[in-house]
């Protein structure tokens, strides 16, 4: 009997270190890329030795690498079972199943490692928005720029935002903010007139909720009718005169209209409450160059170059400041800044009417 | 202050029953949406107002390269209809030798002038296809001479125009040329919508101009002008000298890109400086979708500015005429700001139609699509006329008159009924023409000028005409795929009295003092 028992705890032995050669044999292959090689080494291993989770960890590292997501989530779980507390396990395993659509599975896993990147992702797809949005925020703290975070975050922060516009239509249909609501998604539409209406509705309701004039001035200003859309702008910068988004609203459908001298004194106002906004700038400089104000035009223009440098708007500025040159008969200067607008379209493109 | 009642009125064109065909096809084939023009013209010199009516043709679903059109059905012909003195129209078309426009025409636009000095003005009549010019025979027949004058162009031309730029006595002609394209290199934009191709999908081309040998044939000469230089998609055409060197210029309205100024250099040769000039681009840098232009004095300082009609969210382009050679874009500081930004404009007169001194704006409007407002809610396909008083070099809206949108297009101006007001003859996509009538009758005084040319051509085309502070440059041409009337017409306000002072291409100097107002007068050219 004794001799049954030895033979069996030898022949263990013996397979437990086979397992573990294989898995060696396993790393050997990952460090020279053969990746299929890895994964037969690995499989051998947990063939050999069921409880070793190493072997499993690794064979479902192995198909992560092949992005055979599917194949790695069994040799993950088995690795869970047998070491509840990996943390690279709960990663590759949260990782796994969220590639495989299964998002709310792979939310525990994610959270124990607190991978948050991946996390948001799971929380995006399982509809816990806010969470996702701070999630997002946090992984680009840490990799700001990030392209792929920064789509999920806008994608994240759209659906909330909607979430958050379908709840208020559904439970106040007939206050103003869910009628500015329904205006602004008929203004993404391009539905001009049922933004319009919509719009309107919400003044009606409340006549001095900030920044509804300005975007039913926008409405106007989308579909050329500049003379409401002045109405509109002028209508918020006189609900909220520090604004200078307003000024600066008011001032281009002022600008619109030929009302250059009205237009010139909202721009300095836009640009006095908030300084330096380049698109202020360079209708500061237009307006300057309407009213005769050879001194604003430059200067305006001349900082819209200084600020955005190789941009359209650059061009643009370039382009006025070579016609201000020309009317002033200073032609070497209207030369070098029709080369500058020249060299930018090179590089930029040709401006392109809206 | 802008008058309250409309300018014109919208008055049945009587015994004129043409339909511009432009035959829409699910296709989208971009000729469709181009066409027509209309020439006003005294072709039987009887003193009254002929009509010439360009035709689009006949086009299959699918068209497949070479197609004739079926210019041969009456549907699809070109029209001609004289003016009797009763006002109403008859049509001569087949009698006058006009009815063949030539199978493989998709018809565009007109140019009329007395290309051989004998009196009478002759035709060409643009395609996509082959142009032909018509010489009018005097007798009320018009024979094709196009192959022996050598003018039939090829390719899709649009907007033509005759003009002296030589001062050699015989009118030239310069031809527009929108882009290369052919049905079988169609293309269908909009996706799910389904709409006309911006032209930028389309390869550029090159205008031609032809000098007049003076022998009843033409040379090509775009190449060695220079013309040919440049690679743009032009529409619309106008001449004036701009900077007075004695020599007419040539401006091109360019669709979806920057425009094109050609300098008459004065010596056969022309130079395209519309960007160093300041009238290439809006005051944005951003090229334009010019369409229908005039070139001609909005601002009574005695210089040419020009006028371009384009899309919606872009402004009709008003370029200011500083001198030196420079222009200024004052779309904005005139008021067109306000009036155009919604708006698509087509064919384009300055014509002053209150008789008050100052030259009003009248333009056909109609987007180029005829989908447009499934695309975009806030546009429309069909659009009244924009009509706008000068009131001292700013623009205001009145009322047209028209009461029903329309697809414009082509748009003429003279003064048809010899009341001494003008009036305007619009084509529209796929309907009859509609006539404005301008209604007149506001006690102002005006003049009517025709100009007869000795040493230079006959039609003096080219000619500076200053009459109480205001200047023509005499031409036909302008709007878009048009030819107007001749006769310069000046309003006098209350003077009833003008001083005339006409500079002749062939550079003679006539000063007409003391000339009574309201009435049709012919200034014949001195004999040196």
């Amino acid at each position: 009997m004794l001799s049954l028992f030895l033979l069996a705890w030898l022949a263990g032995q013996g397979a437990a270190s086979a397992a573990e050669q294989h898995v060696r044999a396993g790393l050997d292959a990952r460090n020279q890329h053969q990746v299929d090689v890895e994964i037969a080494e690995f499989r051998k291993a947990t063939e050999l030795d069921p409880q070793l989770a190493d072997a499993f960890y690794n064979l479902g590292a192995a198909y992560m690498e092949k992005r055979d997501y599917g194949a790695a989530i069994a040799p993950l779980k088995r690795t869970l079972e047998l070491s509840p507390d990996l943390p690279a396990a709960h990663q590759l395993l949260g990782y796994a199943l969220l590639a495989q659509g299964y998002a709310a599975e792979a939310t525990p896993h994610l959270e124990k490692v607190g991978a948050q990147d991946a996390l948001a992702i799971a929380q995006l797809e399982t509809g816990h928005l806010s969470d996702a949005v701070t999630n997002f925020n946090a992984a680009l703290a840490k990799r700001p720029n990030d392209p792929d975070l920064l789509y999920y975050l806008g994608h994240a922060s759209g659906l909330l935002s909607k979430s958050a516009i379908d709840a208020l239509i559904s439970a106040h249909p007939e206050s103003a903010r869910a009628h500015e609501a329904l205006a602004e998604n008929y203004f993404v539409l391009r539905q001009m007139p049922q933004a319009e209406k919509e719009y309107q509705e919400a003044l009606r309701i409340r006549p001095d909720l900030p920044g509804l004039h300005l975007e039913l001035g926008q409405v106007y200003a989308n579909s050329a009718q500049w003379p409401k859309a002045e109405d509109e702008f002028r209508a918020e910068a006189k609900l909220q005169p520090g604004k200078a988004e307003a000024a600066y609203r008011l001032g281009a459908a002022l600008l619109q209209q030929g009302k250059a001298q009205e237009a010139l004194a909202e721009l300095k106002r836009s640009n006095g409450l908030k300084t330096d906004m380049p698109e202020t700038l360079y209708s500061l400089g237009k307006a300057g160059s309407l009213t005769g104000d050879a001194a604003t035009a430059e200067k305006s223009w001349t900082r819209v170059v200084e600020l955005e440098k190789d941009t359209s708007l650059a061009a643009q500025a370039h382009f006025g400041l070579a016609g201000l040159y020309r009317k002033q008969g200073k032609a070497p200067q209207a030369q070098h800044e029709m080369q500058e607008f020249q060299k930018l379209q090179g590089t930029i493109g040709p401006p392109r009417s809206e | 202050m802008a008058a309250t009642a409309p300018i014109f009125e919208v008055k049945p064109l009587r015994g004129i029953d043409f339909i511009l065909q432009n035959s829409p096809t699910p296709q989208k084939y971009l000729i469709e949406t181009m066409p027509g023009g209309v020439a006003l013209l005294d072709y039987n010199n009887d003193g009254l107002l002929d009509i010439f009516f360009v035709n689009g043709g006949r086009i299959a679903n699918p068209l497949h390269v070479p197609e004739n059109f079926d210019r041969g059905n009456s549907k699809y012909w070109n029209r001609l209809y004289r003016q009797n003195p009763d006002g109403s129209f008859t049509d001569v078309t087949q009698a006058a030798g006009l009815a063949v426009a030539g199978n493989g025409n998709y018809g565009m636009g007109v140019a009329v002038g007395d290309y051989d000095n004998d009196g009478y003005p002759d035709l060409y009549v643009t395609s996509y296809g082959r142009n032909i010019l018509y010489h009018n025979n005097g007798d009320g027949t018009f024979t094709d001479v196009t192959a022996k004058a050598g003018v039939a162009a090829g390719g899709w031309s649009v907007s033509a125009g005759f003009v002296d730029y030589d001062n050699d006595g015989h009118l030239d002609l310069f031809v527009t040329r929108y882009m290369d394209w052919d049905a079988d290199h169609n293309k269908i934009c909009g996706g799910d919508w389904h709409t006309y191709c911006p032209p930028a999908v389309f390869p550029a081309t090159t205008c031609v101009l032809y000098r007049n040998r003076g022998d009843g044939t033409f040379e090509d000469i775009s190449e060695r002008s220079g013309i040919a230089a440049k690679k743009g998609r032009a529409l619309g055409v106008c001449f004036a000298d701009y900077d007075g060197d004695g020599f007419t210029d040539i401006f091109v309205a360019n669709d979806g890109m920057q425009q094109f100024l050609f300098h008459n250099n004065g010596n056969g040769t022309f130079t395209e400086c519309a960007l160093e000039s300041g009238a290439g681009l809006t005051s944005d840098g951003k090229g334009l979708s010019g369409m229908g232009t005039v070139f001609q004095d909005y601002d009574n300082d005695g210089r040419p500015d020009i006028l371009v009609t384009e899309l919606p969210r872009e402004l009709y382009a008003l370029y200011h005429n500083d001198g030196q050679g420079s222009f200024s874009y004052q779309s904005l500081e005139s008021g067109l700001g306000a009036l155009t930004s919604g708006s698509s404009g087509w064919g384009i007169g300055l014509e002053d139609f209150d008789n008050d001194g100052w030259k009003d704006l009248f333009v056909a409007q109609s987007h180029v699509l005829d989908n447009v407002e499934r695309i975009d809610a806030s546009l429309r396909y069909k659009e009244l006329p924009l009509v706008a008083l000068n009131h001292h070099g700013r623009f205001e809206r009145v009322e047209s008159g028209a009461t029903s949108p329309l697809a414009g297009r082509g748009a003429a101006f003279g003064d048809i009924n010899n009341d001494g007001w003008i009036d305007a003859v619009v084509t529209t996509l796929g309907g009859p023409p509609v006539l404005l009538l301008n209604r007149g009758g506001q006690g102002n005084h005006w003049l009517s000028l025709t100009l007869r040319g000795t040493h230079s051509n006959r039609d003096g085309y080219g000619a500076r005409v200053q009459v109480n502070g205001q200047t023509r440059f005499a031409t036909s041409a302008g709007s878009y795929v048009c030819a107007n009337d001749k006769r310069l017409h000046f309003g006098l306000g209350s003077s009833e009295r003008a001083t005339i002072e006409i500079l002749w291409p062939s550079g003679q100097k006539q000063v007409l003092n003391d000339v009574r107002a309201d009435q049709f007068l012919e200034v014949r050219e001195p004999e040196r």
